[in-house]
């Protein structure tokens, strides 16, 4: 136990040790970053020119594009940096050696897959927080500027205020936000599975990356366009597409459910969410025992 | 020999590389408090029996006991003893020497910082032990190799060709290291290598392997008995024809002449060396030097690996 605790951490050791960490950290959460920055900037100049300028509508659906686009665009480029995060935890260090010397030591080969598995987890949860720490930052500017403009007062009544009562009046709730990260959490574990999967077959990171990548894509295209084409040949298409696990993702991460969310009109266990991050755990898991299964058998010969 | 007082005991162990059998029923066993050299020519399966002993090819066909732990059952537990150390040893190389021995050594059981730097000092690495492992020469990184299979105190050490790549300098002190640790730590050490001269030097016992069989095994003092004394006689070159004719002469002594790049080298009869000696001097031949020839591996080698050479590649 002492042993594994140790080896995870050896692992995220040397994943935040690449100066690409760093990087994809940054790049995974360029969104509120940047909005971030917008706000701050909003805010400052706001001050200066007495408040009473923001709209809490207009802030609001601000706040909410800014959420929609954090997360579409978090599920669409985090893939292309898993990708190579994963590459460089098993297929570079299959060709480095660093395998070889890992496996020397009295490990056994699934522990030390569960602890790259483990550690290239906790680097996604850091990603995400981190995006979260931004979005939560984003809504307390973004929240003190309506606030301060004396457009909503902290105690008024909505209809004292003239404001349609169907419209939420807060701008996104903690809850909201806190489970768009849980569901972006859940969506890429999957995808780490996937591409462990494919890393124990290459032993180099760039080639690992772009042929799961392609084979990602291959699969996602299939089901999104094939799949409704050739079901006109035959049914057994369309019943393939639905089991295949990209749609799952692609329906955790569609703007519809995001936007549920974000509007309370739904939560994790609403029906249809609850399920595709239900299978999309389950994918997780099969992928993980594949990949254990692969490397228990895999020859390590350099 | 039984399993107990081995270190190693390997028996009719089978490797196959797609249809190249590799290793064809493995027999040997390595004795406690040795140091065991594992020869073999390129291609006869060295490697292959080291990464299977490690466990780095998996699914064994044969039995392989190491320390009294069968493998692959008891890797786990026979390899917190067991101390290895492969070819070119990859370590992190953004990280100090005393980092990776740190969080590689701690994967065996937890270390304290005295005990790793005790180590880096037993192999020289004392200056360098903050350096990055990227800038370091390859001398240097087989010797941090070594520090990392020593560091948890094994009874066992497995090398894999811990010189390749080195100068003779290196090799030299790599070989102090090793004989240092074999008296101080009582490990015993099992290295395979192709170097005869070296393995003549460090070990004591040696398994021979060709072709994927054992074909010889035992200390290196038997294995060498066998053999008769040889001497290397230099002469004044005007004697060369006259030192010639008399040591054919003696018949009861000398079993062999040939010429050596700059002398005479004779085979004799174990202990006429002084004999043979003063015989020429009576004869007025003026002896520059005479030089014993120990008798070599190299020989035994060959004769059993059919002239050392096979077909066939490292795997």
């Amino acid at each position: 136990m002492r042993r594994m605790l140790f080896l995870i951490l050896f692992e995220l050791k040397k994943i935040l040790n690449r100066k690409k960490a760093l990087l994809f950290l940054l790049a995974l959460n360029i969104v509120p970053l940047v909005a971030s920055l917008a706000l701050i900037v909003a805010y400052v100049k706001f001050k200066g020119f007495g408040f009473g300028e923001v709209q809490f509508s207009v802030l609001h659906e601000i706040v909410k594009g800014l959420f929609t686009a954090h997360f579409k665009l978090f599920a669409f480029i985090a893939p292309f940096f898993l990708a190579l995060v994963v590459g460089d935890s098993f297929s570079t260090e299959l060709s480095r050696g660093y395998m070889k010397m890992l496996l020397l030591t009295p490990v056994r080969r699934w522990q030390v897959i569960t602890a790259k598995t483990l550690a290239i987890m906790l680097f996604l949860l850091l990603a995400v927080c981190l995006g979260g720490f931004f979005l939560q930052a984003d809504l307390l500017v973004a929240r003190s500027l309506t606030q301060a403009s004396g457009v909503l007062p902290a105690n008024a009544l909505p209809d004292a205020l003239n404001i349609d009562i169907s419209k939420p009046l807060y701008l996104v709730s903690t809850s909201s936000a806190f489970q768009l990260l849980v569901l972006t959490f859940v969506g890429n574990l999957m995808l780490i599975g996937f591409f462990i999967v494919f890393a124990l077959f290459f032993e180099s990171a760039i080639l690992m990356s772009f042929t799961s990548l392609s084979a990602l894509m291959g699969v996602h295209t299939f089901y999104l366009i094939a799949s409704s084409l050739l079901n006109k040949i035959d049914v057994w298409y369309e019943s393939a597409a639905k089991w295949c696990f990209t749609r799952h993702l692609d329906e955790l991460f569609s703007v519809n459910t995001i936007e549920t969310i974000l509007e309370n009109r739904g939560n994790l266990l609403t029906d249809n969410i609850f399920t595709a991050w239900q299978s999309s755990l389950g994918w997780a898991v099969l992928f993980y025992a594949i990949a254990v299964l692969l490397f228990s058998r895999r020859q390590i010969l350099h | 020999m039984n399993a107990e007082m081995s270190a190693i005991t390997v028996s009719r162990l089978c490797k196959n590389f797609g249809r190249k059998q590799v290793l064809k029923g493995l027999d040997f066993s390595v004795p406690l408090n040795t140091i065991a050299g594992f020869l073999g020519p390129n291609g006869a399966g060295k490697t292959t029996t080291m990464r299977m002993l490690l466990g780095l090819i998996p699914g064994i066909d044969g039995e392989i006991t190491m320390l009294s732990h069968t493998m692959p059952g008891g890797r786990t537990i026979a390899l917190e003893e067991i101390g290895a150390v492969v070819e070119n040893p990859a370590f992190i190389e953004s990280m100090s020497a005393y980092e990776n021995l740190y969080w590689f050594g701690s994967l065996y059981k937890p270390l304290t910082d005295q005990r790793i730097f005790e180590v880096i000092e037993m192999v020289g690495l004392k200056d360098a032990a903050r350096q990055r492992f990227g800038t370091f020469s390859t001398g240097m990184k087989q010797r941090l190799g070594v520090a990392f299979g020593i560091l948890h105190r094994p009874k066992l050490l497995i090398l894999d060709e811990p010189t390749s790549g080195m100068d003779p300098a290196g090799r030299v002190h790599m070989r102090e290291i090793l004989t240092r640790i074999h008296d101080e730590e009582k490990t015993s050490i099992f290295l395979s290598s192709h170097l005869l001269d070296e393995v003549q030097r460090l070990c004591n016992y040696v398994v021979i392997i060709d072709n994927g069989r054992c074909v010889k095994q035992g200390y290196v003092s038997e294995l060498l008995s066998g053999h008769s004394e040889r001497w290397e006689i230099r002469v004044v070159d005007e004697d060369a024809a006259k030192t010639r004719e008399l040591l054919a002469a003696m018949h009861e002594a000398v079993i062999d002449i040939n010429q050596g790049p700059r002398g005479l080298v004779v085979s004799l009869q174990t202990g006429k060396s002084a004999e043979v000696n003063s015989g020429l001097i009576k004869a007025g031949v003026r002896v520059v030097a005479l030089i014993p020839l120990e008798a070599s591996l190299e020989e035994t080698f060959i004769k059993l690996t059919g002239n050392g050479v096979s077909v066939g590649g490292g795997a």
